[in-house]
């Protein structure tokens, strides 16, 4: 099964990156977001670390429906998605091909947004960088499991982008709220109180929805339309 | 689908609500400090309560019809989650009319205001989904999906929600003080009372749905 995942997510990631413009879209929506935040501030005034996280996880999650939008858009024309499920691998191969694309894609997009974050929203790495970008990738994980899942959704154009952000958004709140936690501890360098329970949280949501989506993904990824 | 109780369960929702409005101004005691406002208790934890149920319903109704693909589930989670949006919408509002006079701001970053807005949230864009134009057996999947997703998700907010910050007041807790016996008479039997305006509610968005169910496919079939 990890074989077929790994086959999916390398032919996605061909595919986006050799069109380009799936990523650039994403890529260009989270720094608007992030340059427009940076309007808030009046000029030489700094912005809050915490504030700065957050804005940082905003723009990461916008990315992300982009990104699942265009990994489940690619098998839309000429019946490729059937293609798939017709292939001996099992279904959650596919979600697990989807989440590794969305995963390297998301990492992309942050490498530009982490710099981003630091130039328009004045705000420097603090020695606690080690544990921050532990978090991230905890945090990553939840959102590309969760992606991946209600990713499916936008099979034959049924949920365009703005629907899957509604749907997505509020459920992302317990690792975006431990995001923006260790993001701002990550910016200003003090600890948080809880920064273990902060940790909790994220992988135990990891651990939820990854289970989940072995077990939904295949009712919402199927031949219908 | 069954519907012969819904009219006895309406006959008698009616007077035990009008009961109800008797125990919150009559035989509850005005409360010293929050006075009149306080009343708004009443109709809130039920409201809260009712809501939280309807969305365990959806929960529950979505794994049914994944496992059983009958549509007598389809329609009760979606009844459900119609009723479930209403109640936590009045939750919310009532809510915040008692946050205004006890903690003096309208909104505040409590576990259970912050849980109620995020399911609120949630479940609104569930009902989004249902009203697309899918076909009814897709619809049907996706929204289950969404609904097991929802729910299983709901400890977590809570939980990040109540590591950000609290102040909601335990009702029950008997330690601190909770609630006179007459007010907490009154607010059990408004759980009850509210319990049956719920079930009338969601009996009759179900049995509407069935129906809908059945005229489209006489039309799908051109049997009319």
């Amino acid at each position: 099964m990890l074989k077929a995942a790994v086959s999916i997510a390398a032919k996605d990631l061909k595919l986006v990156l050799a069109r380009g413009t799936g990523l650039i879209q994403a890529l260009l929506l989270g720094l608007l977001l992030i340059f427009v935040f940076s309007l808030s501030q009046q000029i030489g005034e700094k912005m809050s670390a915490q504030a700065a996280a957050a804005i940082f996880w905003l723009a990461s999650v916008f990315c992300q429906v982009l990104v699942f939008n265009t990994l489940f858009s690619l098998e839309e024309q000429n019946g490729a998605r059937f293609g798939l499920l017709l292939s001996p691998a099992p279904v959650q191969a596919v979600w697990i091909g989807k989440a590794l694309g969305g995963f390297v894609l998301l990492l992309c997009a942050q490498a530009v947004f982490l710099p981003a974050t630091i130039v328009f929203l004045g705000q420097s790495v603090s020695h606690l960088w080690h544990i921050g970008l532990a978090m991230l990738i905890a945090i990553d994980l939840g959102l590309i499991l969760l992606g991946a899942l209600l990713g499916a959704l936008s099979q034959g154009q049924a949920a365009k982008e703005s629907l899957l952000s509604i749907i997505l958004f509020p459920l992302l709140i317990p690792i975006l709220l431990a995001g923006v936690r260790i993001g701002s501890a990550t910016f200003s360098g003090i600890i948080p109180e809880g920064f273990g329970d902060w940790l909790g949280i994220a992988c135990a949501f990891d651990a939820l929805f990854g289970a989940a989506g072995l077990l939904l993904f295949g009712f919402i990824y199927s031949g219908e339309e | 689908m069954r519907t012969k109780w819904i009219a006895p369960v309406a006959l008698a929702a009616a007077p035990a609500m009008a009961f109800c409005q008797y125990l919150i101004y009559e035989y509850a005691p005005v409360e010293q400090v929050m006075g009149i406002v306080q009343k708004v208790f009443y109709t809130h934890l039920p409201l809260a309560w009712w809501s939280l149920f309807s969305f365990f319903c959806v929960f529950i109704a979505s794994i049914l019809y994944l496992k059983t693909r009958n549509r007598f589930w389809d329609n009760f989670a979606a009844a459900s989650a119609e009723v479930g949006v209403l109640l936590s919408g009045l939750a919310l509002v009532t809510g915040m009319i008692w946050g205004r006079h006890s903690w003096g701001v309208w909104w505040t970053w409590d576990p259970r205001l912050t849980t109620t807005l995020v399911m609120w949230f949630v479940y609104a864009g569930y009902l989004i989904l249902r009203s697309m134009s899918l076909s009814a057996e897709r619809k049907a999947v996706v929204s289950s999906v969404v609904g097991i997703a929802a729910f299983i998700d709901v400890p977590l907010v809570f939980l990040s929600a109540r590591l950000w910050r609290s102040i909601h007041p335990a009702v029950f807790n008997s330690k601190t003080g909770g609630l006179e016996p007459e007010m907490k008479l009154t607010v059990i039997t408004c759980v009850i009372c509210f319990g049956l305006v719920w079930a009338v509610l969601v009996g009759l968005r179900s049995s509407q749905m069935a129906l809908s169910d059945r005229i489209d496919n006489l039309t799908t079939h051109d049997e009319i």
